[in-house]
């Protein structure tokens, strides 16, 4: 068959002079730039475009919008995969390559078509009645066959190529639906002063109008109103644009798509995820045209009337000849006479039994065969609709038929009305859910309030324009709208009833839900429709049930012997249409995954051959790879350095925070549970904080700078924890306390020199400095300077050798790193990294992230003394509470691994000898590491203390990996516990 | 990166912080206005502009002053009953980004409405980017700076760069 | 997304601040002894459907704590204030500040 055979020589928004080359299924095909992937198939004659989601029905296009249940294809050009897209909104573009879904062999001829045949098999409820229960280990067996025969499209596993950006915007007013209804309230917002957005999903403007004929009284209002817009500064125009929910704070949640036509916008993100902000909302977003209900109505070859009506005026699509126009209102008749005047054989069959003399007059005229009170009852028709049997006053006669246009009435666009909780409420007046009230930020237009006519939905959307400006304090002279008057005739509907045949009628077409899955669902006490969509699937589709929910209401309604309203709605929530994960995440993929903090030195390790460790935002170095063949060789040889000459490590990663004011110490004392006002100036003094419950919160030192003047640090980890809390405590309860404090973290480069042999470096790198012990004892302060940058040395000790940690100011932090290794150099000193100094500190018995886990005290850790009877920090009372005194709770000790070549994990759970290992155990392995010094794995545990005696032995079982290893109770310091080396 | 359509350089930037205390405030504010011989910004998001000084404040009793290059801090002895003082400079960098396509690419960047009133030319806004504390400064029409922590930095840049790209 | 007006940088986006819970409770003072002053304040929450003070600190804005109160029902805000202006003044026996 020639390419486009289908296609009118003239008329439609279709740019004929560029021709677009697409493929679907294999097939090369042309199109014209203004088509939509539909409209280029209809126009070459492509009927049967997808297979149904259980029983594989071949299914065709029934819609022009995103409400389309059946022509969901896949989108697979070089690497890329995206699944289950509407053809009715793919724009075409050059090279588009789409592929039919939820079919084996071909579209065609599809095996598993005999799910058909199985059909009594797959009702509701099938997988519940025949896989739960005693039958469950069937499922296991099948489950792999059954998720492979039904479904939708398969998306890819490669890396997404293309890019997706996030961004924000802002509007006073933002409007959504680009129909009449929101175009009018777009100009009277924007000339009544507001800045406005427009979002529209199409890439034209228009909605309803661009389904009138392109040279009609519509078309030169839309122009008008188009170019009013365009250049107007204060309105954003965005096309393509889905608004898939909106949030709380009227933030609206919009994707917009890449303009294709565009060359210059290729290398662009394919779709940008935009937050758009909104002080009022404008929601004009229209209705969805209902199907009607009869057997076989999902044939390929039925459409909506108004669908139809789009293709041949908007794409210059006769999408059939000989067409048979079921409705039960007036609206569908537009298409019947657009089609007969086009060149196709009409026959309008309405349910009514009287159908307005205006309309048959004009029957008349076109040669439109009408028969009323007549309905169709069965299709027959594999991969095309052939023939129809209608039931009428005249019996059931049959019709031939290439198109069957139906149109059981309308359904206004209330899904995103509903997402922040607006009730859709019954119009009978319509027959159809309307939005309930809104709140005073939002407002409704047009055909979503109900509002048919395309005149009623310019003067809607006028008013709600003018209203929602006005809200924004925008409130300039708008003049009235322009008018457009179609002539619509308003419609009674008629409650109409399913007519059934002998095949099945499809109320849910994308789930394949039928009138017998609805009855079922009745007789089986599924009434609520809440349970009726959980038992059938109906709605849960990608389409969301834009198409069915209401055909489904009625059923059951009827079924129940109820009304719709006693029936109810279910409840719609975001996102309106599938949202590609892609574009959730923007750009925040791979290393911009979440921001990376480096420290001044991170150049160096990078560049010296440090394996680097993610440590909360912090890269850190793990360990140098210089040290050792592996990180377990390379940490134990960076421990044996610090032990036996000297180490450097990057602690620029500690939180530092400044503390000043006249009560600077009076604060301090508060907040750490030792004291600090005695502490004098240039002394430094290891302290805990306490939450207000009593566990401690986090440990640090802080040093007296100044009478008024303190220099606090913090665990990496808890850094900005702290920042806050103390902000907390001096905003809400103690705001007479004259003290500010301040985040010093990134101002500071920080590294320690640890080992026998730190002094010695320390004079060789600052030999204007006396560091002789007498001048500057351990907890000491020596404050500088260095290459112009404020320095400060304290003598502390996490490893418990001599220590220092030097301070100096962050821009200077590379340069003083290799003074210092360059100094050290003649006493051995080597840089190490994490692993290193986690272990150095294990060996000593210091508490750190594992062991202050938000859930033990100072008594548990060994630190109770810290306290003694001090009162009047933060923690104190509730710390004293009798849980924490309990003689079974958990605290820290020490563990020596006493078995031959076995090790300590952290994270293995504590038994003692001859229990049954099962459940929580006595305690846990908190942290652990070989100790060269004891030449065994030690480790830090909490453990019930009513069996934690020294000497004793627990074992500890690590069930991830089978191991169980005995253990010895110990003193949790396993090195120089009289502190001597910190002074050696 | 630079182009005429939007360009972005990093500069080290000087900073001192001075903050007052509660119920001194008034007096604390006169002495550090006549310190600094320029009346002081009112509101948070203000700035006030003084011989290659640029007072902000940043949060009721807080103060940033940051210098153009090159400038030498200029001393201020800050009465310790009425206030006090710290220097950022070290640990801030500051990005300079002008161009045509500026709006655009800040809008992927931080929730900042280029067109309010409080991100107009002069207006400093507190706000973050990719969950960093930022400082945003509208220096001109198509040009404003950030003032982002030196360990957020590079990622922060690239980050804009990408933006950009 | 909640947006909240910070009374000192406007309306902003949620993601700028940090929770810090019920504002509805007094904090005991800090030298309060009294273990059943500080059990209420630390466990005890009215959790009501409906208006809710609650503390939120503008952390990457001014970083100061305010006091929200928020209708837990749909999560509209009816004010905002600093949490400085509704603190009780005095923690320290001092006489007034020079």
């Amino acid at each position: 068959m020639n390419s486009n055979h289908k296609r009118l020589s003239i008329g439609g928004r279709i740019d004929r002079e560029q021709p677009v080359e697409f493929t679907f299924d294999g097939r090369s095909l042309i199109g014209y730039r203004g088509d939509t992937l539909a409209s280029a198939l209809l126009a070459n004659g492509v009927t049967l475009v997808g297979r149904s989601f259980k029983y594989h029905r071949p299914r065709g296009i029934f819609s022009a919008g995103p409400e389309e249940p059946n022509a969901l294809v896949t989108l697979a050009t070089a690497g890329r995969r995206q699944p289950n897209l509407p053809a009715t909104t793919l724009e075409l573009e050059d090279g588009l390559v789409a592929e039919s879904q939820n079919r084996w062999p071909s579209l065609a001829f599809d095996v598993q078509s005999i799910n058909g045949l199985l059909a009594p098999f797959l009702s509701a409820g099938f997988y519940y009645k025949t896989f739960m229960g005693p039958t469950r280990r069937a499922w296991m067996f099948y489950e792999h066959f059954i998720r492979k025969a039904a479904g939708l499209g398969r998306a890819g596993s490669g890396h997404d190529p293309d890019r997706y950006d996030i961004s924000h915007a802002f509007a006073d007013v933002a409007i959504w639906g680009g129909g009449p209804a929101g175009l009018s309230a777009a100009c009277a917002a924007a000339t009544a002063g507001a800045r406005v957005a427009l979002i529209e999903q199409d890439f034209l403007l228009g909605g309803q109008l661009l389904a009138e004929q392109s040279d009609s009284a519509a078309a030169a209002w839309l122009r008008q109103a188009e170019a009013e817009l365009e250049s107007s500064e204060t309105v954003t125009l965005m096309k393509r644009t889905t608004a898939f929910g909106i949030y709380d704070g009227n933030v609206i949640g919009l994707v917009e798509q890449r303009d294709p036509s565009n060359p210059q916008l290729a290398g662009e993100a394919r779709q940008t995820f935009t937050m758009l902000r909104a002080r009022s909302i404008v929601l004009a977003t229209g209705a969805i045209e209902r199907p009607m209900v009869f057997s076989n109505n999902d044939r390929p070859g039925v459409m909506l009337a108004s669908a139809a009506r789009s293709y041949l005026n908007r794409f210059a699509v006769l999408p059939g000849k000989k067409i048979i126009v079921a409705t039960s209102n007036d609206g569908a008749w537009r298409a019947a006479f657009d089609l007969a005047d086009a060149g196709a054989e009409v026959i309008v069959a309405d349910v009514r039994a009287a159908p307005s003399t205006a309309l048959a007059a004009e029957a008349g005229r076109l040669g439109v065969v009408v028969r009323a009170a007549t309905r169709i009852v069965d299709l027959n028709g594999g991969h095309a609709v052939r023939r129809a049997t209608l039931n009428g006053p005249d019996g059931q006669p049959e019709a031939a038929c290439d198109l069957v246009c139906v149109s059981g009435g309308w359904s206004p666009t209330v899904h995103l009305t509903s997402h922040l909780g607006v009730k859709p409420q019954y119009r009978d007046d319509i027959g159809g859910f309307v939005p309930g009230a809104f709140p005073a930020d939002r407002f409704g237009a047009g055909s979503m309030m109900g509002t048919y006519s395309t005149a009623g939905a310019i003067e809607d959307g006028h008013r709600a324009g003018i209203a929602a400006a006005w809200f924004c304090g925008k409130s300039m002279p708008v003049p009235a709208p322009s008018k457009l008057d179609l002539g619509e005739t308003a419609t009674a509907l008629l409650r109409e009833a399913p007519s059934i045949g002998r095949g099945k009628a499809f109320v849910d077409f994308q789930m394949d839900v039928t009138t017998g899955d609805i009855e079922l669902a009745h007789r089986e006490g599924y009434e609520s429709v809440e349970h009726l969509k959980r038992y059938t699937t109906l709605g849960m589709g990608t389409d969301q049930g834009k198409t069915s929910n209401f055909a489904a209401l009625a059923s059951m309604a009827a079924l129940r012997n109820a009304t719709i309203p006693e029936t109810g709605a279910t409840t719609f929530r975001p996102p309106y249409t599938p949202v590609a994960i892609g574009a959730l995440a923007g750009c925040a993929i791979g290393h911009h995954f979440k921001p990376i903090r480096r420290t001044p030195m991170h150049d160096w390790h990078m560049a010296n051959g440090a394996e680097m460790i993610e440590v909360g935002l912090w890269m850190r170095p793990f360990f140098y790879r210089q040290s050792g063949r592996d990180s377990n060789e390379a940490y134990i040889a960076e421990m044996r350095s610090v032990r036996q000459a000297a180490g450097l490590m990057d602690i620029s990663t500690l939180g530092k925070i400044d503390v000043q004011g006249p009560d600077a110490a009076i604060f301090l004392d508060r907040i750490y549970a030792n004291g600090f006002a005695k502490l004098p100036v240039g002394r430094a003094r290891y302290g805990v904080m306490l939450r207000d419950d009593g566990i401690v919160f986090d440990d640090g030192t802080t040093t007296r700078l100044a009478e008024n003047r303190f220099f606090m640090t913090t665990s990496t980890a808890k850094a900005a924890d702290v920042l806050s809390r103390l902000e907390f405590l001096l905003d809400t309860a103690w705001p007479d306390l004259r003290v500010a404090v301040t985040s010093v973290s990134d101002e500071w480069a920080a590294m320690s020199v640890a080992g026998p042999k730190s002094r010695a470096i320390l004079s060789a790198a600052f030999p204007v400095l006396d560091v002789s012990d007498a001048a500057f004892a351990h907890m000491g302060l020596l404050e500088s300077e260095w290459q112009g940058r404020a320095l400060r040395i304290l003598r502390l000790s996490y490893s418990g050798e001599r220590a220092y940690e030097i301070y100096v100011g962050a821009t200077a932090g590379e340069q003083l790193w290799s003074r210092l290794l360059e100094a050290g150099r003649p006493f051995d000193l080597k840089p190490y990294g994490v692993e290193a100094l986690g272990a150095l500190r294990v060996e000593k018995g210091h508490v750190a992230g594992p062991e202050i886990d938000g859930r033990t005290t100072l008594d548990d850790l060994g630190l109770g003394r810290m306290a003694g009877k001090r009162t009047g920090f933060v923690g104190d009372v509730l710390r004293r509470r009798p849980a924490f005194q309990a003689p079974d709770r958990q605290r820290l000790v020490g563990l020596e691994c006493i078995e031959e070549g076995k090790r300590l994990r952290g994270g293995a759970i504590l038994f003692l000898p001859g229990e049954k290992p099962y459940g929580h155990g006595r305690g846990r392995v908190t942290s652990v590491t070989f100790s060269p010094e004891r030449g065994h794995y030690v480790g830090l545990a909490l453990l019930a203390g009513d069996v934690a005696s020294e000497g004793s032995e627990v074992v500890a079982v690590y069930p991830m990996k089978a191991e169980t290893v005995r253990a010895r109770i110990a003193s949790p310091v396993f090195l120089d516990p009289q502190g001597e080396r910190l002074h050696g | 990166m630079a182009s005429p359509d939007f360009s972005l350089s990093v500069a080290d930037c000087p900073l001192i912080q001075i903050e007052g205390w509660d119920g001194t405030l008034g007096q604390f504010e006169k002495s550090l206005s006549a310190l600094l011989g320029t009346k002081l910004p009112d509101s948070v998001g203000e700035t006030v502009r003084q011989k290659g000084l640029l007072v902000i404040r940043v949060a009721p009793r807080r103060l940033w002053l940051a210098l153009d290059d090159g400038l030498e801090a200029p001393s201020l002895a800050v009465d310790p009953d009425l206030g006090c003082s710290v220097s950022l400079g070290e640990g801030r960098e500051r990005f300079r980004m002008a161009g045509a396509h500026i709006a655009p690419v800040l809008s992927k960047c931080i929730t900042v409405d280029w067109r309010a009133p409080a991100a107009a030319p002069g207006r400093a806004v507190l706000t973050s980017l990719h969950h960093v504390p930022v400082l945003f400064l509208r220096t001109g029409d198509a040009a404003c700076e950030l003032i982002v922590p030196r360990s957020f930095s590079r990622s922060l840049s690239d980050w804009i760069a990408d933006a950009a790209g | 997304m909640l947006r909240i007006e910070c009374p000192c940088c406007g309306l902003r986006d949620h993601d700028e601040f940090r929770y810090g819970g019920d504002a509805s409770v007094t904090r005991p003072a800090h030298d309060d002894p009294d273990p059943q002053a500080w059990y209420a304040y630390v466990y005890i929450r009215a959790n009501p459907a409906g208006l809710h003070r609650e503390f939120w600190q503008h952390v990457t804005g001014c970083r100061q704590w305010l006091v929200v109160e928020r209708d837990t029902r749909n999560h509209a805000i009816a004010s905002v204030e600093l949490a400085r202006k509704l603190a009780p003044r005095k923690s320290l026996a001092r006489k007034s500040p020079a």
